[in-house]
């Protein structure tokens, strides 16, 4: 199994795709940054400046747009290799197709853990740099610690539905697309308009573990983070289970 | 070691009620190559894509030594197949490419340098492969086919996107593949792409197996195989009495039952001056017969790059 996950992890790391999208997603959280820690004297902020909580937002709305970078590495898993045909050649090495759609998801955990990192490294030195700066809480807590390793789990969850919607799915740009609309559209559309619906999205899953509420302006609209981590975890075991049932049959032509 | 009898019994596929490939069985043993004949769309890529697991034979079943591909441990060292030029990812160099494939088959560290001097793609290792001519890339599908160095080499139109030099190259690869005693099976659309090195041809028309035959059976039920007109008959008839060809000789020509490349070789390394040599095509004809479409099969041929 172990020469598999190393594969894939070699896969990703030799297309230069992959340091891109990582490039411009620590990018974009960097601007986030900057423009999301509350001025001093700021009134209308959802997470004041001298909220102790302060910290813990901002790392968790960077690893929610980091979330967005691991499901779609975790889509090109199998999309990519449909696109340029390199399946064949990957199911020509390992035909009980079972264990490639394994190696992908450790491999994708694995990575989505360093993305983690990668977040954390980048984020939080300017973030308390900026809060100190501004006389605010630069506090890291035990909601602070309580969001980064709860990040380790999210990011893990988030890579590995999209490894298995891109082995169901398989059309590369079909499949991005779909996840980048909806991550980033849909369910903030439904999330504010429908709650009662919306709570039990992945999307608002997420949030409610990651204790995102207040920064997003749904405090009261989530789940409870022990009712949220559950159904999390039952969106990846469905959609892990569609592919494992999947994978086996399709005819690779 | 012996290397492995591949074995097709009963092999069909239908795509909802297209039946692209219809019982179809056949051998290819050790130490031969075997050629997959037919036209466009007449079953060849279904059938080795059910040999080696990637489609699900709707019936029937395909082995190497009675085991199936996914039943196979280990399997690109039993097994190397070329597939599609294009099985590669643009932005990767072909050596990180085949450091994929070794890196998962568990292959020494060396396999893909190794495959790549063999193929002559050494010097291009590092480039990407987006870069590649189509012949490169074919050639580089062979290095991966050839990465584990199976006893069985399965290839799919390898010819695909190769220049003359190349494919004069490939095909005494293949044979050299054979006569290391090697499963050879390969599949192609034109009999006069592999009549200089297949053993064995299986013509396959619209998905079924209508002829399975050596190819020396072939060629001589086909009769002539080229004519040549050469200023000194009598050297060139004491060549191709050495050499076992049989001929005829006419007023101007000699009529030979031997392809034409193989009758301008000896005139070449012997010296002897040939005004005129012309391949008969006794044999592709031959073949459109067999399939019963000359026609139509002889377009796709001549039109191909």
């Amino acid at each position: 199994m172990t020469p598999l996950v190393h594969a894939e992890v070699l896969k990703l790391r030799t297309t230069r795709s992959t340091g891109w999208l990582l490039l411009a997603t620590l990018a974009t959280e960097a601007l986030m940054v900057a423009f999301s820690i509350p001025k001093r004297g700021a009134q209308d902020a959802l997470v004041p400046l001298d909220d102790p909580g302060l910290l813990a937002a901002t790392i968790g709305t960077s690893l929610l747009i980091s979330q967005v970078l691991v499901t779609v590495f975790g889509v090109m898993a199998f999309t990519q290799e449909y696109r340029y045909g390199t399946i064949t050649s990957t199911y020509l090495v390992e035909p009980r197709r079972p264990r490639i759609l394994l190696a992908k998801l450790v491999a994708a955990t694995l990575v989505s853990a360093v993305v983690v990192v990668a977040t954390l490294v980048l984020v939080l030195p300017p973030s308390i740099i900026l809060v100190q700066s501004r006389d605010g809480a630069a506090t890291l807590g035990a909601q602070f610690w309580q969001v980064v390793g709860v990040g380790f789990v999210v990011l893990a969850a988030s890579a590995a539905i999209g490894v298995a919607l891109g082995a169901v799915v398989r059309h590369q740009i079909a499949a991005v697309v779909g996840v980048l609309v909806w991550m980033t559209a849909v369910e903030h559309v439904i999330l504010p308009a429908l709650p009662a619906l919306g709570r039990w999205l992945p999307g608002g899953a997420t949030l409610s573990v990651l204790q995102q509420g207040q920064a997003n302006g749904l405090d009261g609209d989530l789940l409870p983070p022990a009712v949220g981590g559950p159904v999390l975890l039952g969106y990846v075991a469905m959609a892990i289970a569609l592919a494992v049932v999947v994978t086996p049959k399709r005819d690779v032509v | 070691m012996m290397a492995p009898t591949v074995e097709l019994s009963g092999l069909t596929k239908a795509f909802g009620a297209f039946v692209a490939v219809d019982d179809v069985s056949a051998v290819a043993s050790p130490g031969q190559v075997t050629a997959l004949l037919g036209p466009n769309g007449a079953g060849k890529t279904t059938t080795l894509r059910m040999l080696l697991g990637l489609v699900e034979p709707s019936r029937g079943t395909a082995t190497f030594d009675r085991q199936r591909y996914d039943e196979l441990s280990e399997p690109v060292r039993h097994v190397g197949a070329l597939l599609e030029a294009s099985g590669c990812h643009p932005g990767r160099t072909a050596l990180a490419h085949l450091r994929t494939l070794a890196t998962a088959a568990r292959l020494p560290r060396q396999a893909p340098e190794q495959v790549l001097e063999e193929t002559g793609l050494s010097g291009d290792a590092r480039r990407r492969v987006g870069e590649y001519s189509l012949g490169m890339r074919q050639r580089l599908g062979l290095a991966a086919a050839m990465l584990g160095d199976p006893s069985v080499v399965v290839l799919d139109e390898p010819t695909n996107g190769l220049d003359p030099p190349g494919v004069r190259w490939l095909r005494g690869y293949v044979r050299r593949l054979a006569d290391d005693g090697r499963t050879v099976l390969l599949s192609s659309h034109a009999l006069s792409e592999v009549e200089l090195t297949a053993d064995h041809v299986l013509v396959l028309s619209q998905g079924r197996l209508v002829r399975s035959a050596r190819l020396d059976e072939l060629r001589a039920e086909a009769g002539i195989g080229s004519r040549a007109r050469t200023p000194e008959p009598e050297r060139l008839c004491a060549l191709l009495d050495a050499a076992g060809h049989a001929y005829r000789r006419t007023e101007e020509e000699l009529v030979v039952d031997a392809p034409s490349e193989q009758v301008g070789e000896l005139a070449a390394v012997h010296g002897i001056v040939l005004h005129a040599l012309a391949a008969t095509g006794g044999l592709e004809q031959a073949f459109f017969h067999i399939i019963g479409q000359s026609d139509a099969a002889a377009q796709p041929a001549e039109v191909r790059s």
